[in-house]
């Protein structure tokens, strides 16, 4: 659960903010909820990866599809892919790694902070 | 463990986060250029999605309105011109931002900033051809002379600057994002750059091969092989004109002797062949529905984002419409309610180079006469993208730069010659375009050229009120016989340009009997005209193509008009094919392929239709018989010319047995006949390879008409291939990388009927529908309707713009 909740907060944070700020502002911003919203591990890592992975694809897909634009096969040709999908796919794989590190670093943050207690109760 | 952890984790996401942000190697930095929010998957949204209805734009002093049509051709309404070209500006540059950048980088020796040291030979050529130093000029004359154009050049800038203010990283042209820069700021200086770099592309010059040429052949053959004037000459101004001026006096120096080296150097990169023009103007007389039809088309280079931009400009006084040059004010060749004119180039040997001897090392004076005079050093800053800035010192004379010195190609300690050049001279060429814009009238017109320097061109004019005219102007040097044919001595005064041709002593003609002007980048006058008239590019075909059907074309209409410009018939393959069959004769133990090619190219009926075959083995057979005639002279180590294609076909046909057609190299005496029999079988050799790599071997298959984009290497952007006719020397003069850019046929009835294509689109996005949607009309000879629109059209309307002023 804790997974699909994370992925719905990642393509909210994207869909709705991306569009005015850079892509690390993104990263920093899924580190951030990652921090606040304690997901878990696993949940941050394939909810951020997952979420910012589909809203990427999501994006260029529709802007493709919905222009009719021959331009991501070009830019496919220029950038030695071999196709305009194949740059879907590759938008997608980046925006996972992207996604998913920033969360995991932001959970695995959060995890030594609250450990820290612990650590040094001493009753 | 939870700590190492977190700090792997945390490490390679910024590692990637950092890595994605950085080019790495040539590749842009990948993660901005994907990110589908703002990388080029937003430039896949044609203007038509992206439309505003309402921009606010500062210093503006009304509302202006723009119309964009079906075609995405902005009409821009204004109160008045400082508004009109505000907004221009504005509309240019979001249209076309990076192109109009790229080439006014590229005037101004700045493509080394963009894409590092492989373009820094290339930047060190244009600015030490004093580009630059000439805009710089221009802009002084402005401010000196012509506050007005001044204000107005100031107006579009800040249009295209208020553009660039306003862009989000999502709207930066594609370009840009894979080239990894973002535009600067535009300024006045950078419009009258790019009118310089017009020039550039439009003049070249043949003093350093014809230097090496005398020197090879001697005065007499070379007279022989590049006379003067043509047999045929069909000039721009009629033959037939008189010259109604008292010319000014000037006579061949005594004694007077050229440098006399051979040079080894390379010579300045020219115009490619194939860049010319042709424009006409048939009056009342001649057409169907008694008004005058003007019709130009520009020949230049075929590029991506298209070189021209159409827009239709209006005040309350006047509505311009046509081609424009994206970074220049106005429209360039168009028409408006009252007249309509076109360009086309005329060029007259603009450049000359001087021989400049130097006192001693430090180069800091030089032999005039008597005297020493001093030189200028002006350096060249040049930013070298991942390198250092490189410096580069040009030697300035009163001649002008030093292009080829000690640290620049001369392969000689004394290659030390100075560039003389018009572009270097304070000019005005911004004026003409804004007053033709406004012009109601031949006077109009006239006074409008007055302004006109440099690139020379030839400018053809009709009127509704009933006139057709036409005028060669630039400023030319009033030349004795030979001046400037030849690289000249700098220290004697005497080889030194005195003064200039009166601008109302240029060749030009009002009304003529026959009918009609026209020109097509040919010489310009006949041999009645009193000054000296040199240039080796003058072109031999399109003009007798031209003038013998405009001579005998009667009841004219547009439509017939357009198909002239689309005329592809093979001019020299009539004249040469029938010469050639003769002196091949009946070859015997022919293959069956060369039987067969022989064959079809007998049978063929000169026009060089997309489908033909005959106009590819004719132009094998031509180029192979061509270099076999010329061999010894391709032979030699230095550069020279060739005789042109018109001179060499003259001398197969009445001489034959010349000595001309002998090879000194071998031992036998070489006439025409050998040279058309070994093309023929080079042409068969090379015809049979290409078939069995390439296939069908008609027209377009085998010439491959290619429109590139800007920069060469972004294929995907290019349009390869187009199925087109037509070809060098031909009217419709599309060969593999040149044609006609921009074709505009102008009624000038009670009401103005216009029509107008050119090969490319009106975006500059690649990722737009608008950006290459003209080319398979433009390829079929078909036209966009281009007649004036009102302010409150709602036909073919595409959407609108207002812009407001910021209260």
């Amino acid at each position: 659960m804790k997974f699909f909740g994370y992925l719905v907060v990642t393509i909210l944070v994207v869909v709705f903010v991306n569009p005015f700020i850079p892509y690390w502002g993104i990263m920093v911003l899924l580190f951030l909820f990652a921090l606040i919203l304690k997901p878990g591990n696993s949940a941050a890592f394939w909810g951020g990866g997952f979420g910012l992975a589909l809203s990427w694809i999501g994006l260029s897909l529709f802007l493709t599809i919905d222009s009719g634009s021959d331009l991501p096969n070009k830019m496919a040709q220029i950038l030695g892919a071999p196709s305009g999908t194949v740059l879907v796919a590759v938008t997608g794989v980046i925006g996972f790694l992207l996604g998913a590190l920033s969360s995991l670093s932001g959970n695995l943050f959060r995890n030594l902070v609250k450990r820290r207690p612990t650590d040094i109760y001493r009753g | 463990m939870k700590y190492l952890g977190f700090i792997f984790v945390f490490l390679l996401t910024i590692a990637i986060g950092y890595l994605g942000s950085i080019p790495l190697g040539p590749a842009p930095p990948i993660v901005p250029l994907l990110d589908p929010n703002h990388g080029f998957w937003q430039q896949t949204k044609s203007e038509d999605e992206l439309a505003e209805e309402e921009v606010s734009l500062e210093n503006l002093l009304n509302p202006v309105k723009v119309s964009y049509d079906e075609n995405l051709i902005p009409h821009v309404f204004a109160k008045n011109e400082e508004d009109l070209y505000r907004v221009q500006g504005y509309v240019t540059a979001q249209h076309r931002l990076w192109q109009m950048e790229f080439q006014t980088m590229a005037a101004a020796g700045r493509i080394s900033e963009i894409v590092g040291p492989i373009a820094l030979e290339l930047d060190r050529m244009t600015r030490r051809k004093g580009l630059g130093y000439g805009a710089e000029l221009g802009l002084k004359f402005l401010e000196e002379n012509d506050q007005e154009t001044l204000r107005f050049l100031e107006a579009y800038a800040d249009g295209v600057n208020q553009y660039i203010d306003q862009l989000t990283e999502a709207r930066v042209p594609v370009e840009y994002k894979i080239l990894n820069y973002r535009p600067e700021h535009w300024s006045a200086y950078k419009s009258i750059l790019l009118l310089k770099y017009m020039s550039d592309m439009l003049v070249g010059d043949k003093d350093l091969e014809f230097s090496n040429l005398r020197k090879i052949l001697g005065e007499e053959l070379l007279n022989k092989l590049f006379p003067d004037f043509p047999l045929d000459n069909d000039p721009i101004i009629e033959a037939e004109h008189v010259w109604d001026f008292q010319p000014i006096p000037i006579s061949k120096p005594d004694s007077i002797n050229f440098p006399n080296d051979e040079l080894v150097i390379d010579p300045l990169p020219q115009p490619e062949e194939g860049t010319g023009s042709n424009n006409w103007a048939v009056s009342g007389s001649k057409t169907k529905n008694g008004y005058p039809i003007l019709a130009n088309d520009p020949h230049l280079s075929l590029n991506l984002p298209s070189l021209w931009f159409s827009m239709q400009l209006s005040t309350p006084e006047y509505s311009v419409k046509g081609a424009t040059l994206p970074g220049a004010l106005g429209v360039i060749s168009g028409f408006n309610e009252n007249i309509a004119w076109g360009v086309t180039n005329a060029t007259k040997d603009a450049r000359d180079w001087y021989k400049i001897t130097f006192r001693d090392k430090s180069r800091s004076t030089y032999r005039y006469g008597d005297e020493w005079r001093k030189t200028e050093f002006r350096v060249e800053e040049i930013k070298v993208k991942g390198e250092k800035t490189y410096l580069d010192t040009v030697v300035y004379t009163h001649y002008g730069p030093v292009v080829y010195d000690r640290t620049f190609r001369g392969e000689r300690q004394d290659a030390n010659f100075a560039l003389k050049w018009t572009v270097h001279e304070g000019s005005n060429e911004q004026r003409t375009f804004l007053m033709l814009n406004r012009s109601k009238n031949h006077e109009d017109y006239n006074a409008a050229l007055d302004n006109f320097t440099a690139p020379a061109q030839n400018f053809a004019f009709a009127s509704k009120s009933g006139d057709v005219a036409m005028r060669v102007q630039g400023k030319f040097a009033l030349k004795w016989p030979e001046q400037g044919k030849f690289f000249m001595d700098g220290a004697d005064p005497r080889m030194e340009w005195q003064q200039y041709i009166p601008n109302d002593q240029n060749p030009s003609t009002l009304n003529p009997e026959r009918g009609f002007v026209s020109s097509a980048n040919q010489h310009p006058v006949a041999q009645s005209y009193p000054y000296y008239v040199f240039d080796n590019s003058y072109e031999h075909y399109r003009n007798r193509r031209l003038n013998n059907r405009l001579r005998e074309m009667n009841n004219i209409t547009v439509e017939d008009m357009k198909a002239l410009q689309f005329d592809d018939y093979y001019l020299h393959a009539a004249e040469a094919l029938p010469v050639m069959v003769s002196l091949l004769g009946e070859p015997s133990g022919l293959s069956e392929k060369a039987s067969q090619f022989l064959k079809e190219v007998k049978g063929w009926d000169l026009y060089a239709d997309p489908n033909q075959k005959g106009p590819t083995i004719f132009y094998l057979w031509w180029n192979e018989t061509y270099n076999q005639i010329w061999s010894d002279l391709s032979n030699l180590n230095v550069s020279v010319v060739r005789p042109n294609n018109y001179q060499t076909t003259l001398l197969m046909k009445t001489e034959p047995e010349s000595t001309v057609f002998d090879l000194k190299n071998t031992p036998t005496k070489e006439v025409a006949k050998d040279h058309v029999k070994k093309g023929f079988e080079l042409m068969v050799s090379k015809l049979e390879s290409w078939v069995n790599e390439e296939g069908d071997y008609s027209w377009a298959n085998y010439k491959k008409t290619t429109i590139q984009h800007l920069v060469p290497q972004f294929t995907a952007f290019s349009v390869v291939n187009v199925y087109t006719g037509g070809g060098r020397g031909m009217l419709n003069a599309t060969s593999e990388r040149h044609g006609a850019s921009w074709r505009m046929v102008v009624e000038l009835g009670d009401e103005i009927k216009a029509f107008g294509i050119y090969p490319g689109g009106q975006s500059g996005n690649p990722g737009s529908k608008f950006y290459s949607n003209f080319i398979p009309k433009w390829a079929n000879g078909e036209y966009l309707d281009f007649g004036l629109r009102n302010e409150n059209q709602e036909s073919t309307l595409l959407f609108e713009t207002t812009f407001t002023p910021v209260k």
